[in-house]
């Protein structure tokens, strides 16, 4: 199958972009900020996507301090609820729009070309242009909330008609911000998508690929499939807001309801968006730190491909309570019910890959197994969320707020923290600091269930959500909660310290920083050189 | 030693008997049936996750201890089992086809609205609700009653603290009622956990829902969908009767409200309207305009010394009566009786150094609207 | 056709086991199983109507 090669030069490493310029076709880099704005680099550009979204991490997160401070005890202390609602809002878009999937995205753009043996992304320029729309969407998006009116204040899900005739006037902004994100998720899907498929190193099959590439190959596959949606239905509001239509407006013929499809069509399919490629991270690290391959490969592929399929089927189980006919909501039922078997079938093969394997507990290990574990307990609630009557009762409080939380924390957030302790011997050449590394850990641990923990009982004890004051019988579990949120805000600079004392020095790392790590990336230099694989590498099947 | 144990274990197990849940930490059972087929439904795919929780993870953590590599632990190799994964992928499907089963049953249960014997129609607004008892002529609004200072912390907390409402919704014990759900402006939804009904109010639609209260007593649930800036000061206070006590209280609100469509064409006292127009305004007006009058600019201008309406009487009622279009103010003329609306725009045009000694009458109001 | 429908099935379900797998993979007919998935899937939504269908009686 594979074309038949010429014999392979030897390998040849690059050790510093200076010298690069002279070998190589091109002038020599620009120095200082132009080298930023202009590389076309995927490991530069991956290191600009992680930055920019640590730091709207932190944004996003005194966004939810506010919340969590105001919600401290009852009564309205510290801002107005019309404030408050923009918090938690711009929490909500922030961290989604513009810390999760960046993370992601930054990860695949170190990682991809590595992991398949490639040079760079198959459009490097491309690959700069979607990066850089992500600084100006959000500075538009930031800049809302000074503008007359404040920013968007009517949830991350902006539903209409609050959103489009009773919305602040920079709305349009937000709108036009989210657009630009959503072009720079689209380009970087293609991006991904034709690297992946074009560029792998002569021998590797799709089924050789890690699972990393596999989750990412697929998840792009999903953005290139909803974006467009997303663009659409937000195109319609703005229609709506300042060209006299009627999409969402019953006045003139539209349904509330319609945008409520249109934007779980786009969201359920974003929120499996922003966790396969975690499911592709933890089952890199689990593998490697208990020293056994992955239990059933072909089954994790086929599961990772089956929830992507079944993630457009399941979409109006958000709208269980807004009065679907009874066979939709039935449909509905029965679809999200069964897309928990494969992944809860994951589940089974990562706690299979530990029996019997030999375990040590670095910290990408410690993150993986919480990650496991954490993001099975916010699957379990996602269970009981399915069960529509149930779901009666569970809808819009603070249950859902804590199953969420608990897959997108300590689920895509966890995960994400252990690939950039993983890699990061790959990017510095340094060990990041095992000691603080942990302390990290355990203290997200402990933040993370005390915020999201409590708020499972707010929200059965009958607690709605997007609320800035609540009545008596929730302030023990709020005042838990807020205490666990500047925990784990407070925690997180641990996480900031240990990255940027990793650059800056450490125990060395070799190519092969961790003893069971198997992938390709491994068989580069710690740190990686500017450029790698400039000649396709030897690539060796392992039986998996 | 042994006496010890035995109390430990009557304690246990009386506790898991007692059908009453650990109050203020699980849903409620509530007081009626389908409230209660949906709390048997919430614990038993609870059970299901634990028990699933307590084998994956004991497992996992098993492994974790037991073949730890500083033990020296020697890693297997084995990539894959077909038949374990075919078992553990279809017993999942079985258990949750055996969930779906009684799931389905109680959903139907709950979209059959048939055979009713009471329609009410709830309307939401930003940011009260409206009750009407169809066929009855008996109609009123529901507004939060909690005091403003409490929320601000100038006066300690009731024990009912942003559950209370100046007038709940009444209903019958033991009969069917059907509601008919909809909404003036944007998405609300109606909740009252203890009843398990839910439903989001959408602007010019309406939906349909059905509840049988099997107790009586006052069951209290909140706003369940962002509506606004009052979004959490909109509750739901329903307040459920023996069936005799239900159709006396019926009888007498249609006398009332007989008393207050007569009301609208008597001459009206300005000290009257005053006082019935300060309790109209904390109640409706006060979240947005502010209690002293001043306002929020831009969004809620200040009504204290604003002088376009202290010199433009027909403004000021047209504003009220027809709300602003593009701006947050929503038109009143439905929400509130002409002798509410007189009282408020007398309140106004006098309160907070306006002055300007006008009075209107409920029935230039009532002609007003006509119009 | 069989063994497609039967891969595309299991592909479905997510378990599969290496061998078949290559299988598969080494048939030279991607076509084969795209187009059997996407019938499949649509299958299984009306599947899933009709059972929602009868419920719902």
């Amino acid at each position: 199958m594979a074309p038949k090669l010429p014999p392979q030069p030897p390998l040849q490493h690059s050790t510093t972009a200076a010298a690069d310029g002279q070998a190589d076709s091109h002038a020599a880099p620009p120095k200082g900020i132009l080298r930023w704005l202009l590389t076309t680099n995927h490991k530069e550009i991956g290191s600009l996507y992680l930055i920019f979204s640590l730091t709207m991490f932190f944004i996003g997160g005194i966004f939810a301090l506010v919340v969590r401070a105001e919600l401290f005890q009852p009564g309205l202390q510290l801002v107005n609820p019309e404030f408050f609602n923009q918090m938690t809002t711009m929490h909500g878009l922030i961290m989604v729009f513009a810390a999760v999937m960046p993370a992601f995205t930054g990860l695949a753009n170190w990682m991809i070309p590595l992991q398949i043996g490639a040079p760079d992304m198959a459009l490097p320029r491309l690959n700069n242009f979607s990066f850089w729309l992500l600084p100006v969407a959000f500075t538009l998006l930031l800049s809302t909330l000074f503008m007359p009116g404040g920013g968007p204040n009517f949830g991350w899900t902006f539903y209409a008609p609050l959103s489009t005739n009773f919305s602040p006037p920079s709305t349009t902004f937000f709108i036009l911000a989210l657009h630009i994100a959503g072009i720079s998720s689209i380009l970087g899907a293609i991006n991904i998508i034709a690297t992946i498929l074009n560029m792998r190193a002569p021998g590797m099959r799709l089924m050789d690929m890690p699972l990393f590439v596999w989750t990412w190959l697929i998840t792009a596959f999903l953005l290139i499939a909803v974006m467009p949606v997303l663009a659409g239905v937000i195109t319609m509001m703005l229609m709506d807001i300042n060209f006299g239509t009627s999409f969402f407006d019953a006045a003139g013929g539209g349904d509330p309801v319609l945008f409520q499809h249109l934007f779980w069509f786009f969201g359920h399919p974003e929120v499996y968006i922003m966790i396969l490629p975690a499911f592709g991270i933890v089952s890199a690290i689990i593998p490697t730190f208990a020293r056994k391959p992955l239990f059933g490969y072909a089954s994790m592929v086929y599961a990772t491909a089956a929830i992507a399929l079944l993630s457009f089927l399941v979409w109006a189980h958000h709208m269980f309570v807004v009065g679907l006919p009874l066979v939709a909501e039935l449909f509905f039922m029965y679809s999200t019910m069964l897309i928990a078997v494969p992944t809860g079938v994951k589940v089974f093969n990562w706690v299979t890959t530990l029996f019997r394997g030999s375990i040590s507990f670095e910290s990408p290990m410690l993150f993986a197994l919480a990650f496991v574990v954490l993001f099975t307990i916010g699957g379990f609630s996602g269970l009981m969320l399915a069960i529509a009557p149930a779901d009666f009762q569970y809808h819009d409080t603070y249950f859902v707020v804590a199953h969420f939380h608990y897959v997108l924390v300590p689920g895509a957030i966890f995960a994400i923290m252990a690939g950039v302790y993983y890699w990061l011997p790959k990017w510095t050449g340094h060990y990041p600091n095992e000691k603080l590394a942990q302390w990290h850990f355990w203290f997200s641990i402990i933040g993370v269930n005390l915020t999201f923990f409590p708020m499972h009982f707010a929200g059965l004890a009958g607690m709605p959500r997007r609320i800035p004051d609540y009545a008596l019988q929730f302030a023990d579990f709020n005042l838990l909660s807020s205490i666990g949120a500047f925990f784990f805000g407070a925690s997180q600079l641990l996480f900031v310290l240990g990255i940027i004392l990793c650059v800056r020095g450490g125990k060395k790392a070799p190519a092969k920083a961790w003893e069971g790590a198997e992938d390709l990336e491994w068989t580069v230099p710690s740190p990686a050189p500017l450029h790698t694989f400039e000649t396709p590498p030897v690539f060796h099947r392992t039986p998996h | 030693m042994r006496s010890r144990w035995c109390w430990l274990l009557a304690i246990y197990v009386t506790a898991s008997v007692s059908h009453t849940q650990a109050y203020g930490w699980n849903m409620p059972v509530g007081v009626t049936d389908v409230s209660s087929d949906i709390y048997g439904l919430h614990m038993t795919i609870f059970w299901i996750c634990v028990v699933i929780g307590v084998l994956v993870f004991g497992v996992m953590f098993f492994s974790l201890f037991r073949y730890r590599h500083s033990k020296g632990a020697k890693a297997a190799h084995f990539h894959e089992h077909t038949s374990v994964e075919v078992l553990w992928t279809a017993i999942p499907i079985l258990i949750l086809v055996g969930m779906a089963v009684p799931a389905t049953a109680t959903l139907k249960n709950m979209y059959d609205a048939s055979d009713a014997e009471l329609d009410v129609m709830i309307t939401g607004q930003q940011w009260r609700w409206r009750y009407e008892y169809l066929g009855e002529d008996v109609a009123f609004n529901s507004s939060m009653s909690t005091p403003r200072a409490q929320i601000s912390g100038e006066e300690e907390r009731g024990e009912y603290y942003l559950l209370e409402v100046d007038q709940p919704l009444v209903l019958p014990i033991n009969r069917k009622v059907r509601f008919l759900m909809t909404s003036d402006d944007v998405i609300h939804s109606w909740w009252v956990p203890d009843l398990a009904v839910k439903q989001d109010t959408i602007p010019g639609f309406i939906n349909e829902n059905w509840v049988r209260i099997n107790e009586p007593g006052i069951y209290r649930g909140q706003c369940a969908e962002l509506c606004g800036i009052d979004h959490g000061f909109m509750p739901v206070v329903v307040h459920a009767m023996e069936e005799e006590a239900f159709d006396g209280w019926l009888a007498e609100q249609k006398e009332m409200a007989k008393e207050e469509a007569m009301g609208v064409d008597r001459e009206w006292e300005m000290t009257e309207l005053v006082e019935r127009g300060e309790s109209v305004y904390q109640t409706i007006c006060a979240s947005c305009h502010q209690s002293e009058g001043q306002g929020l600019p831009p969004a809620f201008p200040a009504l204290a010394n604003n002088q376009q309406l202290i010199s433009d009487v027909d403004w000021h009622l047209d504003t009220i009566l027809n709300g602003v279009s593009g701006a947050a103010m929503p038109a009143f003329r439905n929400t509130l009786n002409p002798v509410e609306l007189a009282a408020v725009v007398t309140y106004t045009r006098n309160a907070w150094g306006n002055d300007t000694g006008d009075v209107v009458q409920p029935s230039t109001v009532a002609g007003k609207i006509a119009q | 056709m069989w063994p497609v429908v039967k891969s595309v099935l299991a592909a479905l379900l997510g378990v599969q086991n290496n061998q078949k797998r290559q299988e598969d993979f080494n048939s030279g007919r991607p076509a084969a199983y795209i187009v059997t998935g996407v019938v499949i899937t649509l299958l299984f939504i009306l599947v899933l109507i009709v059972l929602a269908t009868l419920a719902a009686r």
